[in-house]
């Protein structure tokens, strides 16, 4: 009888299961696009639009690697675009190529120092 | 009637949104057999992809992100050589044909415009045939220019036919072409075989300087070495040049009619009279604006 269920056979599934908590937006700060990621910009603008509407602007890029950046709006009100633009490629540049998209945390601190008259 | 990319194009085009997938784009490619499709959003054209579009980019994109947006689109009654104008001018290999709503009704490949283009040079001479001149006179008219159509034929050629052959016959006016080409200068004018042993030139200069052009071809003529010692001379007329009426009647391919036409009458009356050149009088340009 074990036998005839051996030769038979059983076929069973194993679930593992992980729960997290969905972030939004899920593209953190910075996304770089790559030339020829899986993703375009058009894309990126679509779901940023569909997921947190008006708090992502989409940059143009002339770069070989990157053709778009997708900015979290606050920043660009601390830093300029193109400053901040130079500085990530300049940084992730080395890393990066023109199939991904990189996401960036981007924390941006003013640091303002006056001297009043006493 | 010119001929136009509405005669040639094939359609309705396979189309693709903006928001489907450039897999999905390659696919309808290799299934049509394409290679290229008109990218359409909400009935309007939006953009184009190609297979080298399809190539670069990854599957996964969307269309949106990998098509030309701005479209070389024309509607269909553009002429067969404005067509290919526009393509050599932008240097693509396809353009989209559009209703008045925008929304694309064919495609028309460089391959295919060339190959019915070819119908309209003259096998014989490669000179342009009377539809490429009548269109091109059309075209001009419709600019709102002034043309001249001058109207060569040539003296007696029915009798080098008959009496020294039809080859000896293709052999001068294989040399006609030649001499009339060198003689006609850059951008005065189309020169073009008009059909036998008739020959044309449409320009957009004034009656006067069309008469001393006539007369430049056929002393060019007169003065060229010819085949087994022949003679070879042409009578011509010209017509246009000279607006005496308005422009509120007929169209502008009536217009170029009525001048081939009246060019013809004058050249006939040229060999009757062995006056070379004969300009037709009373010319009327009348053409519907458009």
């Amino acid at each position: 009888m074990e036998a005839a269920a051996g030769a038979a056979g059983t076929r069973k599934a194993e679930l593992q299961i992980r729960f997290s908590e969905f972030e939004i937006p899920p593209m953190q700060d910075v996304l770089l696009v790559g030339r020829r990621a899986p993703i375009g910009p058009e894309a990126a603008r679509r779901m940023v639009d569909a997921v947190c509407p008006d708090q992502y602007e989409i940059i143009t890029l002339d770069h070989p690697v990157f053709e778009a950046a997708v900015i979290r709006r606050p920043l660009l009100r601390l830093v300029p675009v193109e400053k901040l633009v130079a500085v990530l490629i300049e940084e992730v540049g080395p890393l990066a190529a023109e199939d991904m998209v990189v996401k960036a945390q981007v924390k941006a601190v003013v640091q303002v120092t006056r001297e009043v008259e006493l | 009637m010119n001929p136009s990319v509405g005669d040639i194009m094939t359609g309705p085009p396979v189309t693709v949104g903006p928001e489907e997938s450039v897999a999905r784009a390659a696919a309808l490619m290799e299934r049509e057999r394409v290679g290229g499709l008109p990218v359409v959003e909400d009935g309007r054209l939006v953009g184009i992809i190609i297979s080298r579009d399809v190539r670069r980019a990854h599957p996964n994109r969307l269309v949106a992100d990998v098509m030309t947006g701005e479209v070389v689109s024309v509607p269909p009654g553009t002429t067969l050589w404005e067509a290919r104008e526009l393509l050599e001018r932008r240097g693509i290999e396809r353009l989209v044909v559009v209703d008045d709503a925008g929304a694309p009704v064919g495609v028309v490949t460089k391959a295919a415009l060339l190959a019915e283009l070819s119908k309209h040079v003259d096998a014989l001479t490669g000179l342009p045939g009377a539809s490429h001149l009548r269109c091109e006179a059309a075209r001009l008219l419709e600019e709102g220019r002034e043309i001249s159509v001058i109207f060569l034929d040539l003296d007696n050629f029915g009798a080098i036919d008959k009496e020294l052959g039809h080859a000896r016959g293709d052999e001068v006016l294989r040399v006609v072409a030649r001499v009339l080409r060198d003689a006609v200068g850059e951008g005065e004018g189309l020169l073009a075989r008009y059909g036998g042993d008739e020959f044309a030139v449409v320009t957009d200069r004034p009656r006067e300087e069309a008469k001393r052009l006539a007369e430049r071809l056929i002393r060019a003529l007169a003065e060229a070495e010819w085949p087994a010692g022949l003679k070879v001379t042409a009578s011509a007329g010209v017509a246009g040049g000279r607006r005496t009426g308005g422009r509120d009647q007929g169209t502008a391919a009536e217009t170029v009619a009525n001048l081939v036409n009246m060019a013809s009458l004058a050249s006939t009356a040229a060999k009757r009279a062995g006056a070379g050149v004969l300009v037709a009088d009373q010319v009327s340009l009348c053409v519907a604006s458009a």
